[in-house]
């Protein structure tokens, strides 16, 4: 029985040493170099002092880099924080400190936020940088920087021991956006990984001959959930995370003979609409899985259709629950249109009305989900967590009913969270960026459905009386606080915003506009 | 011509600030600077096709043709000839 995540690793790099693991361009990593590479970043970290428990931070978009840096920090016994690389420095500042990292591993790229933390994080005192990248070093901060190549050159005469850690022990925590503000610091164990992983594995029955094409990033659950099944079974991540152009990622998919490929709704649509993908034969691909949103079943028909020979599988989950709580199966991708599936392998959901009583079928009830896999909580948020976390499971905030074959499907979200692209994101903190702007009284920011995106985000905005802005104003003040991809798509100035008599902002309505 | 028309929209719709040489120069990758996401080289895409009346065919959509100032330049013209 493994016990935690650097164990895949391990149990791989003996059974495969020289099989490539990662493939990213032109550059292959094979499993004997990932963990020869994890363990000298392990080995660094001791030395300078981080302890079993101690959080260490992400800040990376090379695919090589960020692996090793992961196995590094969890062979070490730290808990990984892995960051958004699309970020602000206001955002990094506030998880930093909020989980006291002491350690960050980033690239020269990132130079410009990394410098930003200098005397602000007083709990960072090590930063390993990859120079990969043309900015240049400050010299004077509040912490010692180390370059990540020269350290990998060095040798290391003896493998270093790694510390003892137990399964109960965090192993990540992942920050998503929460309806009130502030990202919420997701606590996952290395036995919530472990379940999750492993019930993946199965359902889609992943062997060591599968070599998946990665776009998502790791930094995100689901691109996290990729990389450690694969990990798991000794297969193949061939990553290209720059989703610009589909037709290189088709042209890779083939060249790499990818058995598996894995999106969210906005993946797809582009892809059906915007590729050449007709135009290719993937004879070597066995399936492919979506994750991320709920997907239109016109879209999942035609994915099935062009891609006869693969199976489709239609996923939904949550970063609380290490990522995977349900599955559809494939032969009922038609007969179950729109459907969510049943749950994973060791996990049990549950329709509840608001008191936790069970709802019958067909009527409309919260999915409440229990299994090894759901997290330990918020990051020193007593608070948030009792709201999701009680005695029942972990409350989803996810409205659905069942099927009387026990299917679930979704209908609707009791939170106001906006999904676009792969993005989980909060109008609270888009509302509050736009209320700074001196000339902004009132704003409201809502999702609007879009055919490639799932959702685009939309800020309805009435200006203060005598005041005059341009959109392009907004996007601008936006831009200083706000990473791009929650940037609003479309900006509307309105004389008032539509409310209740209590004066609260009718949302419902302004979606119906 | 045609540059400062390519830029015009990019600044725009995407940098939300005055052109300047120094945020984006012609020959930049979109890409690597980090400027245009993949449902923005959709939306540049589009305007191109309103802006210019061309058609892109789905094999078109690759980062010779689409990633800086330059490469969109001279895929317009191509498409226009």
């Amino acid at each position: 029985m493994l016990m935690l995540i650097q164990d895949y690793l391990i149990k791989a790099v003996s059974n495969y040493p020289e099989k490539e693991v990662i493939i990213a361009g032109k550059k292959r990593l094979t499993y004997n170099e990932l963990l020869r590479d994890s363990g000298k970043i392990a080995a660094w970290l001791m030395r300078r002092g981080l302890k079993a428990g101690d959080r260490a931070g992400i800040l990376m978009d090379e695919p090589m880099e960020y692996v090793k840096s992961y196995f590094g920090i969890l062979l070490a016994g730290g808990v990984v924080v892995a960051m958004n690389s699309q970020t602000t420095v206001r955002s990094l500042t506030y998880q930093a400190n909020n989980c006291e990292i002491s350690f960050l591993l980033s690239q020269l790229k990132f130079v410009k936020y990394v410098k930003e933390l200098s005397g602000q994080v007083d709990s960072l005192k090590n930063v390993l940088i990859s120079s990969s990248g043309d900015e240049e070093v400050p010299e004077k901060l509040s912490f010692d920087l180390e370059n990540l190549e020269d350290l990998l050159q060095r040798f290391f005469p003896e493998p270093p021991s790694f510390p003892a850690v137990d399964a109960d022990g965090l192993a990540q925590i992942i920050y998503t956006s929460g309806t009130t503000g502030e990202p919420n610091g997701v606590m996952l164990r290395h036995r919530n990984l472990i379940a999750n992983t492993n019930s993946i594995v199965k359902y889609l029955e992943l062997t060591e001959a599968d070599r998946v094409m990665a776009v998502l990033p790791f930094f995100y659950s689901y691109g996290n959930s990729l990389l450690l099944t694969h990990i798991a079974v000794g297969g193949s991540i061939v990553v290209n995370q720059h989703f610009l152009y589909p037709n290189v990622i088709l042209d890779e998919m083939a060249a790499e003979k990818v058995t598996g490929f894995s999106g969210v709704p906005s993946t797809f649509a582009i892809l059906l609409n915007r590729s050449s993908i007709r135009e290719y034969q993937f004879p070597s691909l066995r399936y492919v899985t979506q994750a991320g949103g709920a997907m239109s079943p016109k879209l999942a028909r035609e994915i099935s259709n062009i891609l006869p020979e693969t199976d489709v599988y239609i996923m939904y989950g949550q970063t609380e629950a290490s990522a995977r709580l349900s599955y559809l199966e494939p032969e009922k991708l038609i007969s179950k249109a729109g459907s969510i599936g049943k749950a994973i392998p060791g996990v049990t959901l549950n329709l509840l009305d608001a008191e936790g009583n069970p709802v019958p079928a067909g009527e409309v009830g919260e999915i409440v989900a229990e299994g090894e896999n759901i997290m330990a909580g918020y990051w020193e948020n007593p608070e948030r967590t009792a709201r999701v976390l009680k005695k029942e499971g972990l409350w989803t905030g996810d409205l659905a009913k069942k099927d009387e074959e026990g299917y679930f499907y979704i209908v609707s979200r009791k939170s106001e969270m906006i999904k676009s692209g792969a993005h989980r994101i909060s109008p609270k903190e888009i509302e509050e960026v736009i209320h700074e702007h001196a000339s902004v009284h009132e704003v409201a920011v809502i999702g609007i459905k879009d055919e490639t995106l799932g959702e685009k985000i939309k800020a309805c905005i009435v200006l203060k009386e005598g005041f005059d802005l341009k959109k392009m104003e907004i996007m601008r003040h936006c831009k200083q606080s706000l990473p791009p991809f929650k940037i609003p798509h479309d900006v509307e100035f309105m004389a008032e915003l539509p409310k209740t008599t209590s004066g609260k902002i009718r949302k419902k309505e302004l979606l119906s506009a | 011509m045609l540059h400062n028309q390519i830029r015009a929209f990019i600044f725009e719709n995407f940098i939300f600030e005055e052109d300047s040489e120094d945020m984006l120069k012609n020959d930049d990758s979109f890409l690597e600077k980090g400027i245009i996401d993949s449902t923005g080289i959709l939306e540049v895409v589009m305007w191109m096709e309103d802006t210019f009346g061309v058609h892109t065919d789905d094999t078109e959509l690759i980062p010779e043709n689409l990633d800086s100032v330059n490469n969109l330049a001279g895929f317009i013209e191509r498409k226009k000839s």
